[in-house]
């Protein structure tokens, strides 16, 4: 047990490696320039002897195997530098990104999950009837829904044409709310956008619930229950949704850590102050400092999700467990 | 059970549906008929355009505290001189806080401001400025003429940033024993008033003296502290700043008394807010097919002027084809800029003249007209032996189709239209320019390496603009031209002639006006004959604002509505 523990922690280990140095390789090799958002848009005007100045403060003059070793130093003492663009410290900027990040993620991701995991269940136990059929084809349409183009159409509906709701930010800017008045304010802002994750991550929850039913309702330990007499509704939430959970567990837990990521998209339809739109703004200026602790924040979210399903897998599933 | 959950959810589907149908018909209804914001667009003197005639409404609302809530795209940072990040809006609102000794009138010239008067002396090497009395900063205390004294040499030391460039050229400046400013150049600069006296900020020296190296420094808004207008008073990055009028204003207490600026991720969202009436003013300008739906939605009213960014071609002048005058010529000729405008612009643009420089500047040559024959363009093109011998629509030079990889910038739909249009127009005279679309920084890097045009091109043809200092300022004309990298580091094609090389270098030291003029002259006459670049339009700028709210915006030609001016009462504007 503790050597098959050991293994599992190597192997994270790896992939933890090889993640980390893609996390600092893959921005360099996009095309582009991170000077233009270190001088801003007078950069042309420089003076190739400024311009060689200003690379050198930030670091970027040095062979590339010396950043990458410096960067390799700065994740294992956890210091993330500081961005480019505004010299602020990156773990603050993080710090106060994700909180904002998680209310909507994790907000969608709990309801989306209920809402999916009821739907999936009661599809499968109806399998091929007229509801599963109709919840399928309902589901299928969603998920093929392009999220800016929902977030767009319900800041169109609730914002722009009835004005109910707040179409931007994550609270009202200035508004000097404090107290009950502002997590009103907060929760406002948030519903358009928790509306729209939630609308395009109930399918996934869905679907993966549905189909792990649907494996298990066709088993050999159904039928015994079945024959022995148990009542549909034992045998549905004793055996059968017991069963199915475990698939569904390790879809949540990458999803959960997916929320880490946050939405691009979604954040920047609505000019949400979140993670996802600190790595859109980081990487439309190559702030690269920022997108590697932003990816590097991504990265371990969602080996510690793997992580948690493995460990997860033999307490719900009782033939996962090794001796 | 079945019909109960099926139900809801057919009925979000159709409601979504029914309201996205809803939303994208409102556009045609609207873009009937309507001229309002279009008549102004040719004008090619200063102008003021829209709501001017409402303003008794909101002047007569003044017991209230008005508050206006406007709406940019993209983090400017702390917003001091040392950490805006783009010159428009970024440097505006800077400016905000700030004052500098000139400012800019309706027209686009620089008046007096912190400065009571501007001298220079004959051959403009030397200006002397004595400065306002009564002058406050934000914290209460004195603006004084050492102030002054120090933000300019504070600049000239720390070597980095836009205001730093503005001073190169200027050998010191010194107050003389008329307690006067005085700046002596080491070379004639006629345009040292718009460039520098205009540009720069002046910063209090209490606050600045301690910070030495403010190129590396990290700085909070307490550092803001300016004789400006309006101070900040709150910062959240990626969110919003807020400002409060200055109420000590030297010119007299502003006519907005908190302005809140929304940073927005994308120029959608911000639309969606204004149309919503989150917000009360756009800084961002609007697409022309915005234009009149956004003016017909009460209370929203448009102010459009024009502006003098550019749309451009840029082709790599240095490598075959463009090498050859004859095929530059040809290409040229085969675009039809008033198309342009028309199709791309509806009609809020002037057209791009072929040597340059804007129709409304004072400088224009009104003998280089803009020409479209795609006759002589194909005819100029078989002369020199560019002929299509395979038949396929595609002409050859040196045994290879013309065809060459025309990229444009993915987050600009209107260049995109423009590449697609141009691209049409190419295939007339048999040549195929295969657009492109890349993000900006891929485009960028493409066509400017490095921002520095020592790194050569590595594209074929690219669509192009330059910012509005570029145009504002004739004299820089050279920069784009001139073939030796110190003096030409906008000539981002390769261009190189021995005559555009000597005009453009006498120009940038000439001291009399009138020479200098002749001299913008003549090289309009040698960019239109010679096709640097492709010039196609200059675009209107449009801004779309709440009335009911504010609408007493100022537009200042060239520059647009995002200014201090706009938020002063009339009587303190200059």
């Amino acid at each position: 047990m503790l050597r098959r523990g050991l293994r599992n922690v190597n192997r994270y280990l790896l992939v933890f490696a090889i993640a980390v140095s893609l996390n600092f390789f893959l921005p360099r090799l996009m095309p582009g320039n991170p000077l233009a958002l270190i001088a801003g848009v007078d950069v042309g005007l420089m003076t190739p002897a400024e311009r060689a100045e200003l690379m050198e403060q930030v670091g970027l003059n040095e062979p590339l195997l010396a950043q990458f070793f410096d960067y390799w130093k700065s994740v294992l003492t956890f210091d993330l530098g500081y961005s480019y663009r505004s010299g602020r410290s990156i773990a603050e900027m993080i710090g106060e990104r994700l909180p904002w990040t998680l209310l909507i993620t994790v907000g969608s991701l709990m309801i989306a999950s209920v809402v999916g995991i009821i739907l999936g269940g009661f599809s499968a136990w109806r399998r091929g009837k007229k509801t599963d059929l109709s919840l399928l084809t309902s589901m299928i349409s969603l998920q093929s829904l392009p999220s800016f183009w929902l977030g767009m159409l319900l800041i169109s509906i609730f914002a722009v044409q009835l004005g109910w709701l707040p179409s931007f930010g994550a609270e009202t800017p200035a508004s000097g709310y404090v107290g009950w008045e502002r997590v009103r304010d907060i929760l406002e802002h948030a519903i358009l956008p928790i509306i729209t994750l939630t609308i395009l991550s109930i399918p996934g929850a869905y679907l993966t619930m549905r189909y792990a039913m649907l494996e298990v309702l066709g088993s050999d330990f159904i039928r015994t229950a079945r024959s022995k007499g148990a009542s549909e509704r034992r045998v549905l939430f004793g055996h059968v949704a017991r069963n199915a959970i475990a698939p569904v567990v390790t879809f949540l837990a990458i999803r959960f850590a997916f929320a880490f990521g946050g939405s691009v998209i979604i954040e920047t339809v609505f000019s949400y102050p979140g993670l996802g739109r600190l790595i859109f703004e980081s990487v439309s200026g190559r702030d690269y400092p920022v997108m590697q602790a932003a990816f590097l924040v991504f990265t371990v979210a969602v080996l510690v999700a793997n992580l948690f399903a493995d460990m997860m897998y033999p307490i719900l599933d009782p033939r996962m467990r090794v001796r | 059970m079945t019909k109960r959950l099926t139900l809801p959810i057919l009925l979000l589907c159709l409601a979504m549906l029914a309201a996205a149908c809803s939303d994208s018909d409102s556009d045609p209804t609207t873009t009937a008929g309507g001229d309002t914001a279009t008549t102004q667009a040719e004008g090619d003197t200063a102008t003021t355009a829209g709501g001017g005639d409402e303003t008794t409404t909101t002047q007569a609302e003044t017991s209230e505290p008005v508050s206006v809530r406007a709406a940019i795209t993209g983090d400017e940072d702390t917003l001091n001189p040392y950490t805006y990040v783009s010159g428009f809006p970024g440097w505006n609102l800077l400016m905000m806080q700030y004052d500098s000794l000139m400012q800019l009138d309706a027209a686009g010239e620089p008046q007096p401001w912190l400065a009571e008067s501007v001298s220079a002396n004959d051959d403009l090497t030397e200006y002397t400025v004595s400065l306002v009395d009564g002058v406050k900063w934000h914290d209460g205390t004195d603006l004084t003429i050492a102030d002054a004294e120090f933000t300019f040499n504070y600049f000239i030391e720390s070597a980095t940033g836009r205001f730093s460039r503005d001073l190169r050229g200027v050998d010191s400046v010194t107050v003389n024993e008329a307690g006067e400013l005085v700046f002596a150049l080491a070379a004639p600069n006629p345009a040292f008033d718009l460039v520098a006296l205009a540009d720069i900020p002046i910063l209090p020296m209490h606050v600045w003296e301690s910070i030495e190296n403010p190129g590396e420094a990290t700085f909070d808004i307490s550092t803001n502290v300016g004789s400006g207008p309006f101070k900040m008073t709150a910062y959240e990055q990626d969110q919003f700043y807020r400002f409060e009028a200055h109420s000590d204003y030297f010119r007299g207490a502003p006519s907005v008394d908190e302005l809140v600026v929304v940073i927005f991720a994308d120029d959608a969202g911000a639309l969606a807010a204004i149309r919503s009436g989150e917000v009360d003013v756009g800084f961002d300008r609007i697409s022309p097919e915005q234009i009149e739906l956004l003016d017909a939605q009460d209370p929203l009213d448009i102010a459009q002027g024009p502006e003098f960014t550019t749309q451009m071609i840029n082709i790599d002048v240095s490598k075959r084809p463009f090498d050859d005058l004859a095929v530059r010529q040809a290409v040229q000729l085969a675009i039809d800029g008033q198309d342009i405008v028309d199709t791309v612009y509806l009609g809020s643009a002037t057209v791009g003249s072929p040597g340059w420089v804007h129709p409304g500047k004072t400088v224009y040559n009104p003998a280089v007209v803009p020409m479209h024959d795609v006759a002589a363009a194909n005819a100029l093109l078989d002369d020199a032996g560019y002929a299509d011998s395979d038949g396929d629509g595609i002409r050859e030079f040196d045994g290879n189709p013309m065809a060459f990889e025309y990229i444009t910038n993915s987050s600009d739909s209107l260049r995109l239209r423009i590449a697609e249009l141009t691209a049409e127009m190419l295939a007339a005279i048999g040549i195929q320019a295969t657009v492109v679309s890349v993000e900006t920084a891929t485009w960028e890097e493409a066509v400017w390496p490095g921002f520095d045009i020592a790194n050569g091109r590595n594209y074929e043809m690219a669509t192009w603009g330059w910012s509005a200092p570029i145009q504002a300022n004739t004299i820089r004309i050279a920069e784009l031209v001139n073939s030796d990298p110190g003096i030409g580091f906008l000539n981002l094609t390769g261009f190189a002639n021995d005559e555009a090389d000597a005009i453009s270098a006498a120009l940038q030291v000439e001291a009399d006006p009138a020479v200098a003029a002749e001299m913008i002259s003549e090289l309009q006459v040698l960019i239109a004959e010679q096709v640097p670049f492709i010039m196609l339009a200059y675009p209107d700028g449009a801004y779309v604002y709440n009335s009911e709210v504010y609408a007493d915006w100022e537009f200042i030609a060239g520059q647009g509505i995002v200014s201090k001016v706009s938020l002063l009462p009339p009587s303190a504007r200059p």
